[in-house]
């Protein structure tokens, strides 16, 4: 581990007060702080950890190079937002401060976090930055908040300028969702250079991480096998889907060709993708759906003509595309045309019944219950209710998997 | 001081290389890929193609340790004629100096190096300055063509050692 007097050089200008970082730049940025406070601390128990103000009414050291972090955490608390940051001023007041540390045989370092715009030259920042190489210190840099292209590029120019032997980092951070603090973990600020990582930087990454940061649960720095795994799998879970999906469709449509409309062959893909999360609701539906397929049918038989089957094709694609069979039968009944439209709950109910139905068809005019075409599709009908219980309880089981 | 008397107060010094503490030497200032022990370390300071440079600017800051005291008597640098150093100021016995507190103490002794100095030509030091040496400070100020670029050659500090123990080299007597 590198034995490491580090100076943390925070922006405390009014820029902090943007909310692009949540919750605020400046809380964004003291979460940080802390984190690399913690890390610089655990990674060698005689590194010195440092922290000064750039903004407000000048540069102002807050706590001078200790290993208490304690001490460090506290002097975070109370601090104002104020005036602007002076970054020249910051980075020499910081080096003034590691020259004075009290165990020479530390490296110096200083971190710099540049939130709001960059005032100075880039001339003026580059002759800094040989200063701080010359007295072999390391620089990183944290540009977050104002983005303009001057900054990025000044910023860049003094850290090439300090660089040597690749010591001094920079990194960009976007506002975004993740925290600013959880961006600096993967990157050489937080891990220190080429070592992989303090065991603290890797216990912070993971309760960092808590499951719900990274795409698994998993952390793909701490296992990246597995995390390669779980994302193969995940792909061909997914490709699978979506062939299932597209096979289905492309049934379905040749089955309607002719038929349903083109919105309806988008409605019936849509349920298909759905998948298995859908399915309680289909079954719902599918209640619905089918007794009022078992009535179409029943009007089939009843060889009557009407139009009411506009306000029914809107739903019944659903049902397709869950059962072929199904899809079969209603592509059938589609064909003809029916009238009548009592409560369908009830209809099933009673078409459960044989005989009441058989005396109904009796009744009917111009209907010989005797009819084998008749008889047949009763038979088919008493299939289908059966069918229905059952395709009531599968969707339900599948939920539970 | 002539060249004659120079060579023979020469006899009696020795090269007080052995007596460098290399775990404490340390070089400010001076580039990653042309670093100290190319100027310092015995058979790579006699390779001329390898050579000490600076870094960010001209000035370069060598700190060197001894594991014993010792007195001073010369030093011989050596530099190409264009890069090579010109005014070195010699501090002794002061630990951890930066570039920033270079002018805070009266150097130990200045000195001027010359066309014959960077050929090897030897520098005598005050020597009731260097009577009791436990480690030298090297401050190269700035070169001889005013570039930023200072390329030393080679480093020879030479002098004696002072009658002291050397801890190091004590060793646990075996019990009869």
């Amino acid at each position: 581990m590198v034995l490491e007097a580090t100076m943390i050089c925070i922006d405390n200008s009014e820029w902090m007060r943007n909310g692009d970082y949540s919750p605020s730049r400046f809380q964004a940025q003291a979460d940080a702080v802390n984190l690399i406070c913690g890390a610089k601390t655990q990674s060698n128990p005689e590194n010195t950890v440092g922290v000064l103000t750039m903004a407000g009414k000048g540069v102002r050291v807050l706590v001078t190079p200790t290993s208490d972090l304690g001490k460090i955490l506290a002097c975070m608390h109370g601090l104002e937002i104020g005036g602007e940051m002076n970054l020249a001023a910051g980075i020499q007041v910081a080096q003034l401060a590691l020259k004075h540390r009290q165990n020479k045989k530390q490296q110096q370092r200083i971190i710099v976090f540049a939130g709001s715009p960059v005032k100075f030259d880039k001339k003026v920042l580059e002759m800094i930055g040989r200063k701080l190489k010359k007295n072999s210190v390391a620089l990183d840099v944290v540009n977050f908040g104002e983005e303009d292209e001057a900054k990025t590029e000044k910023l860049e120019a003094l850290v090439a300028a300090v660089n040597n032997n690749d010591s001094s980092h920079i990194v960009h951070v976007p506002p975004g969702p993740s925290a600013l603090s959880d961006v600096l973990i993967s990157t050489p600020i937080f891990t220190g250079d080429g070592e992989g990582g303090s065991g603290f930087a890797a216990a912070a990454a993971a309760a960092a991480a808590g499951g719900a940061g990274f795409e698994f649960g998993v952390d793909p720095n701490l296992d990246p096998e597995l995390a390669l795994a779980l994302r193969v799998s995940m792909e061909e879970e997914r490709a699978r889907q979506e062939a299932a999906a597209k096979k289905a469709a492309e049934e379905a449509a040749k089955q309607e060709k002719g038929e349903q409309s083109t919105s309806q062959d988008v409605n019936m893909t849509d349920t298909a993708k759905a998948g298995t999360s859908e399915s309680e609701n289909k079954a719902t539906d599918l209640t619905d759906d089918e007794n009022a397929l078992l009535q179409q049918a029943l009007a089939m038989s009843m060889d009557d003509s009407s139009s009411n089957i506009a306000t029914r094709d809107t739903d019944m694609p659903e049902a397709a595309g869950d059962d072929q069979d199904l899809a079969l039968a209603l592509q059938l009944s589609v064909q003809d045309s029916m009238k009548d439209e009592s409560s369908p709950a009830d209809m099933s109910k009673l078409l459960a019944d044989q005989s009441f139905v058989s005396s109904i068809l009796a009744s009917l005019p111009g209907v010989d219950p005797n009819d084998p075409s008749v008889k047949d599709l009763l038979a088919s009908m008493q299939n289908q209710s059966e069918h229905k219980k059952d395709e009531d309880k599968e969707p339900k089981e599948e939920d539970k998997k | 001081m002539s060249a004659e008397s120079a060579s023979a107060i020469q006899r009696n010094q020795v090269d007080l290389l052995d007596f460098v503490d290399w775990s404490g030497v340390e070089c400010l200032n001076q580039s990653s890929t042309h670093s100290l022990p190319n100027a310092l370390k015995q058979g790579y300071r006699e390779d001329e193609g390898l050579v000490l440079e600076s870094d960010a600017d001209e000035q370069l800051l060598i700190y060197i340790p001894f594991n014993q005291v010792v007195k001073l008597h010369s030093i011989i640098i050596k530099g190409p004629e264009e890069e090579g150093p010109k005014t070195v100021k010699l501090f002794s016995n002061r630990e951890h100096m930066g570039f920033s507190n270079v002018n805070d103490f009266p150097p130990s002794d200045t000195a001027v190096l010359s066309e014959d100095n960077l050929k090897g030509k030897p520098v005598i030091l005050k020597y009731v300055k260097f009577q009791n040496v436990r480690s030298l400070t090297v401050f190269v100020e700035d070169n001889q063509s005013g570039s930023d670029i200072t390329k030393v050659e080679k480093i020879v500090l030479c002098g004696t050692t002072v009658e002291t123990t050397d801890m190091k080299a004590l060793k646990k007597i075996e019990d009869h």
